[in-house]
């Protein structure tokens, strides 16, 4: 911009300067050349009015500046005030002196040899006939602009500097009000009225820009939610492995920090196992792999992101999967426990069977076999019972139809249930308390009360007592059960396990006392499904408390 | 011309973090080996270690010709100086792995070890090792300083290790089996001065100053 104004204006200034020069010495040259021919006309006038009157003498005494040349009639030079007369030719054929011989007077202007100087001459017949020239020699155009180079170049720089400072000013003039709109709000610029389409179209183009940014940053708003809710990890990586993205649940799992900006994703980490999972998702295969972080397990799966058939990237999902995994591990422990427990009694009924079939019990004692085949049968159904109870509960119970069930009936009827095997075993068995009623399956809370009963006198001492006392809620809604016997009690160590299937305490000893193992894995279930907590309190060789609290 | 040059750094920044993490599968693998008596993993220590000296020759050779073809300057020079260092320090590491899977292959189990707190020793250098990688790797100079200052604790475990172990040799417990110990300890111990190295270089890399210790 500037250099632009700053060339224009040398133009101009230079165009101006050469051609106010070229008029001045043209008009002043022409002027000046009138000049000189005026006065040496005078001055001829003059010259020939003195040699007219002193002849020679006049001539000789006359001191003048202009060249003086008296010529004689027939052209001879008689005095020449700059050169000596004898030696100069006729000079009866000069165009000024044929013209004054003709009339009184003649000019004639000639250049000189060297086109430096131009001569302008005057002659004057005297009366004599002879004729008096006057000569004065004025410097052509030419030698006048040469001499004049000095200060016209004086004027040029002085020209240049000036047009530089003035352009200089003059641009950021113009500048100015160009570098101060507001581009933002280009509505609001009060500057030239030339810019105005442009700021129309700019203002056009921001709202453009603004609306899609608005509409980006939503997107990426909403994406960003996605992924930070999710509770699965996420990293997107690039062809090279940087990280383009991620969400917290990946730096969760993964327990490390935020990687900077574009990153590779071994920062995020460095194992063998996850390496491998993402060089192979960056070339080309999808695949995933398991990470231990912190005692977690983590899943990590990798599909490779393509475009026309090349590997632009990878996306990285990363999984919690310890519950998964330990469900995994106890349903492994409890198919393992089932088979065993099954193959226990079948084997032991298949064994003494075999032994009668091949006839090698005496038949009185055959009794004695069938009441241990009846025995074994009857453990084998009551664990086939509680399987399919448990697997019922696991599957939640959705068809079974729950009424409001009185617990204090429910506590009478196991307590009548169970009376026969409590004398047996020396226990007595009393319920106390006041009834209240619970929404519930009557099935799975029976088999709840009774499973407590049972373990409370099966696992007690003889002379014990097992008590069942049924409490109503103050607030009406709700209640506890709680069965506390006086036996064996459980170890602090496993109280905490006892709820598991085919969790033994003493498990060299389970199979005199009988029971499957699965009782207090029902009665954990079981309260799940009514939403009851199962609060088990114990002390070794003093008897255990196990209370059910009702909140509903 | 400087785009490759970043992503040469990158990819030698790449190949550190992977030396990294074989040194503290190494390390874990070896401690495992000695602490548990696993035989396979002292094995595997000892691929991991051949693994690391591989690794430490194409890192290097990747190190010279960066510094000779891209000729860095300032920090990008001294990060290419520090993971000179850095390789050489991992590549002990690796060598003080491989000597703990091998007096752990030729030793019989014992029940000294839960008598000296070994485990814990174990557990602090690989803890510092693993700081150390990540210092590197996340450019955290807090990390380094505190894998620095954990250095302490290694060597106050050693002696309390040799203390007891000299104490068991007075009490007539087997001479050789306690040397075998020491021995680890002391490697231990250098495993954690390696990692205090790394860190320095780290922080070298990070700020331009080098401590000595």
């Amino acid at each position: 911009m500037t250099a632009k104004i700053f060339r224009n204006s040398m133009a101009v200034g230079i165009s101006v300067f050469l051609l106010s020069v070229a008029l001045f010495m043209g008009v002043l040259y022409q002027y000046f050349g009138g000049q000189l021919t005026d006065e040496l006309e005078n001055e001829a006038w003059l010259v020939a009015r003195g040699v007219e009157l002193q002849g020679m003498e006049y001539l000789e005494g006359l001191n003048s500046s202009s060249r003086i040349t008296w010529v004689d009639r027939d052209g001879t030079v008689l005095y020449d005030n700059m050169a000596d007369p004898s030696t100069m030719e006729n000079h009866s054929d000069r165009a000024e002196i044929q013209d004054a011989m003709r009339g009184s007077q003649g000019t004639s202007v000639r250049d000189s040899s060297t086109l430096a100087e131009k001569t302008f001459y005057v002659a004057r017949r005297l009366e004599d006939g002879t004729v008096i020239r006057l000569a004065s020699a004025q410097y052509t155009i030419v030698v006048l602009l040469l001499s004049m180079i000095q200060p016209l170049m004086i004027i040029l720089v002085a020209a240049l500097i000036l047009a530089a400072v003035l352009a200089h000013r003059l641009s950021k003039g113009i500048i100015r009000p160009i570098l101060d709109l507001d581009l933002e709000h280009p509505e609001d610029c009060d500057t030239y009225d030339e810019l105005a389409p442009l700021l129309t179209r700019i203002r056009r183009q921001n709202d453009t820009i603004r609306r899609q940014m608005d509409l980006l940053r939503q997107r990426q708003q909403e994406f960003a939610a996605l992924t930070e809710n999710m509770s699965e990890g996420f990293v997107l990586l690039d062809q090279k492995g940087h990280i383009l993205s991620h969400n917290s649940g990946a730096l969760r799992l993964l327990g490390t920090i935020a990687p900077a900006e574009e990153a590779n994703v071994l920062t995020l980490d460095r194992s063998d196992a996850f390496r491998r999972v993402v060089e192979q998702a960056l070339a080309g295969n999808r695949n995933q792999g398991r990470l231990e972080r912190g005692g977690r397990c983590i899943q990590v799966m990798a599909d490779p992101v393509s475009h026309d058939g090349q590997v632009v990237g990878a996306v990285l999902v990363l999984v919690d999967v310890t519950e998964r995994e330990q469900g995994e591990q106890m349903r492994r422990e409890f198919t393992a426990n089932v088979s065993h427990e099954l193959k226990t009694p079948l084997t032991a009924i298949s064994g003494m069977a075999e032994i009668i079939k091949n006839g090698m019990v005496e038949p009185e004692d055959i009794t004695g076999f069938a009441g241990d085949i009846y025995k074994e049968s009857q453990r084998l159904i009551a664990l086939v019972e509680d399987i399919i109870h448990l697997s019922r509960l696991d599957e939640g119970a959705p068809n079974l139809q729950r009424e409001d069930v009185d617990l204090m009936a429910l506590a009478k009827s196991a307590e009548q249930r169970l009376e026969p095997l409590a004398k047996k075993a020396g226990v007595t068995i009393m319920v106390a308390g006041a009834p209240f009623t619970v929404h519930g399956v009557r099935a799975v809370l029976d088999e709840m009360i009774y499973n407590l009963c049972d373990n409370a006198v099966k696992y007690n001492r003889p002379g014990g007592t097992v008590a069942v006392s049924v409490s109503p809620a103050p607030g009406g809604k709700g209640g506890e059960v709680t069965v506390s016997d006086t036996g064996i009690g459980i170890p602090a160590q496993d109280q905490e396990r006892v709820f598991e299937r085919f969790y033994r305490v003493d498990k060299s000893h389970s199979k005199e006392i009988g029971g499957t193992g699965l009782g207090l894995s029902i009665v954990k279930h079981g309260a799940a499904l009514h939403d009851a907590q199962v609060e088990l309190t114990s002390t070794l060789g003093q008897g255990t408390s196990v209370k059910l609290i009702f909140s509903r | 011309m400087r785009n490759t040059f970043q992503e040469q750094l990158e990819q030698l920044n790449v190949e550190l973090i992977r030396m990294g993490a074989l040194c503290e599968e190494a390390i874990s693998d070896a401690t495992k080996a000695y602490l548990e008596g696993d035989r396979e993993l002292g094995r595997q220590a000892c691929r991991l270690e051949q693994e690391i000296d591989n690794k430490e020759r194409d890192i290097e050779s990747q190190c010279m010709k960066l510094l000779l073809r891209q000729q860095p300057v300032a920090r990008d020079l001294r990060a290419v100086s520090a993971a000179m260092r850095m390789i050489s320090d991992m590549e002990r590491i690796g060598d003080q792995a491989l000597d703990i899977a091998e007096i752990a292959r030729d030793m019989a189990p014992n029940r000294l070890g839960s008598r000296t707190p070994m485990e814990e020793m174990a557990r602090e250098a690989i803890g510092m090792v693993t700081d150390s990688v990540d210092s590197f790797v996340r450019g955290d100079l807090n990390l380094a300083h505190g894998v620095i200052a954990r250095d302490d604790k290694v060597d106050r475990l050693f002696l309390q290790v040799r203390e007891e172990l000299t104490s068991l040799i007075a009490a007539g417990e087997d001479g050789s089996v306690c040397l075998d110990m020491l021995m680890v300890a002391k490697y231990f111990e250098r495993i954690g001065d390696h990692a205090c190295n790394i860190a320095q270089w780290v922080e070298y890399a990070l700020t331009g100053q080098y401590e000595e210790d």
